[in-house]
């Protein structure tokens, strides 16, 4: 059966016309384009658009990352630098979230959930959905994908490691630069030297063979010193100068008091039981050594500080 | 042991045939070309069809393609305008494919657009056991922006087998729905002198909207039967 015209045409056809659930109403008349409104229109668009590459840019990293390390033989812990400066630009956009989807997405691979390590997946005992594991805490049940989400406790660490310096805000968001970057824990920060222009962190800081390297560890650790106070202070980790850059000024003015601090005192002629001075018919009865309320005001200014 | 392996494999046919006669019935009531006996299939051919020597059911086999038919292009065609005075239309060969796989990520489905593009497939339909991952449905809603922008036209959309075992729409609290044109739903919006945004609204992720796959911004026609006025008709905007 061929689908009707929906719209009767003539009057003639009321007694059967269907009835829209809506209100026939004309719509209401243009009024002049606000330009306030129109700016907020336009930079709704724009962080939609943002958005929208953003979201692409993270899809498009996930699926890179899903085959990373580029050599089977790779080493997590000893990356070859192209791959590790690769890994820290592509997840600068990242939140947490997409991190823990990248972990997925490998794991649905077969593969180690670090994005650095060649091995395939942890193994549980069974195929059972719950496992019992002994750790520091005593037993403790976990789910099968948990358990085997990394090769190894070092690369759990090392993937961790680099999720809690993801910024939270999501990256269309993020003001001025894109985000902030990422550091790895790797154990030849050395080779990366002298591939980028970038510091790395040192995982059990081994002997630094240089001043460079000496001076890199310090700025490592101070910065570490920096994030946890950020985290303390539940600043985003990693933005903390440039969010307490305009807040502190370093023109500090003392004052000076011009006259004895009095501690405060209950006016004369004021009781807790006044209302803003006004003292209800009601509450005087049971005060009546408050009968003047004449005066109220003038003891009330007397009683003015200066 | 062997006993309760048969009875499962028969139940997971059994369930399969049904996901089957919905798909197909979902497909013939969106506009496309499906046969009356595609739709009507018996459990024992179903089972002959699909079904291994063993017994098992081989998801595969049950893949299909199928094409809109004139009327379901001339709804998803837009009207002519002196600029374009050949408008293509906005719909295409269906591909629907039976995924056994219980975890799908992003992988898989590159792999599934892959076959669109080379298929030249317009839409593709996923059918799944589980829930495809997080990332896999983010490329999902951009698919079009996948792979550089040559994601197929019509996107992709998932079932979940579950919710394909019986139709819904067959529910008989479940008015007819039905699908305008652009020009149909142009004259609605004249005739009353609305603007789409007045309209009521019906969201895509409605489990009805998915049905007819209803993209944003189409209207559709609901015709209640009314035990005091006979049939009633609203529209809704799908957002
Ligand atoms: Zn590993």
């Amino acid at each position: 059966m061929p689908p009707k015209s929906i719209l009767k045409k003539t009057p003639a056809a009321t007694s059967t016309q269907t009835h829209p659930a809506v209100a026939a109403n004309p719509p209401p008349p243009a009024r002049p384009v606000n330009q306030r409104h129109l700016s907020t229109a336009v930079q709704h668009a724009r962080i939609y658009e943002q958005r929208k590459q953003v979201e692409t840019a993270i899809l498009d990293a996930v699926f890179e990352l899903i085959d990373f390390p580029t050599s089977p033989d790779a080493d997590p812990a000893r990356p070859s630098p192209s791959d590790a400066h690769r890994f820290r630009q592509a997840i600068v956009p990242f939140q947490p979230s997409d991190y823990d989807g990248l972990i997925e997405e490998r794991n649905i691979a077969a593969k180690c959930g670090y994005t650095l390590c060649p091995r395939p997946k942890g193994k549980a005992p069974s195929t059972a959905k719950k496992h019992f594991v002994e750790t520091s805490k005593g037993v403790q049940i976990v789910d099968r994908k948990k358990l085997e989400m990394w090769c190894s406790d070092d690369c759990a660490r090392r993937a961790l490691f680099v999720k809690v310096q993801l910024n939270e805000e999501p990256a269309w968001l993020r003001q001025g630069d894109y985000g902030t970057e990422i550091d790895l824990m790797v154990e030849n920060a050395e080779d990366h030297h002298k591939a980028l222009p970038l510091r790395l962190k040192k995982a059990a800081a081994p002997a630094p063979e240089d001043a460079e390297a000496d001076a890199a560890a310090a700025w490592a650790a101070r910065d570490d010193a920096l994030a946890d106070l950020a985290m303390e202070r539940g600043e985003t980790p990693g933005r903390l100068s440039k969010a307490n850059k305009d807040l502190i000024t370093d023109k500090i003015k003392e004052r000076v008091a011009r006259f004895q601090p009095t501690p405060p005192s209950l006016p004369p002629g004021q009781s807790h039981m006044a209302i803003e001075g006004h003292v209800p018919k009601s509450a005087r009865h049971a005060e009546p050594k408050d009968s003047d309320d004449e005066d109220d005001e003038q003891d009330w200014d007397k009683a003015l500080p200066g | 042991m062997a006993d309760s392996g048969d009875h499962k494999a028969r139940q997971e046919m059994l369930d399969l045939w049904r996901v089957y006669r919905t798909t197909k019935e979902m497909c013939r009531d969106r506009g496309y070309n499906v046969l009356p006996e595609e739709c009507n299939i018996s459990f024992d051919d179903f089972a002959r069809k699909f079904g291994t020597d063993s017994g098992q059911i081989a998801r595969g086999q049950m893949n299909f393609s199928t094409i809109p038919s004139e009327d379901m292009v001339r709804k998803y065609t837009p009207p002519a305008t002196p600029k374009v005075l050949n408008p293509e239309p906005a719909i295409g060969t269906l591909w629907v494919e039976f995924n056994a796989d219980e975890n799908i990520g992003m992988k898989n489905l590159r792999e599934f657009i892959t076959h669109l593009q080379n298929g030249s497939y317009y839409s593709g339909i996923m059918i799944v056991v589980k829930p495809l991952s997080g990332m896999a449905m983010r490329g999902i809603r951009g698919a079009q922006q996948l792979s550089g922008g040559s994601g197929p036209k019509g996107g992709i959309e998932v079932f979940l087998e579950q919710d394909l075992k019986i139709n819904i729409t067959k529910h008989e609290l479940v008015p007819t729905h039905l699908l305008l044109s652009t020009e149909e739903k142009a004259q609605l919006l004249k005739r009353y002198r609305l603007k789409e945004t007045q309209l009521p609204r019906i969201q895509v992720t409605d489990p009805v909207a998915k049905y007819y796959g209803l993209r944003r911004g189409q209207v559709v026609k609901i015709i209640r039967k009314s035990e005091t006025a006979g049939r009633y008709a609203s529209y809704r905007w799908a957002i």
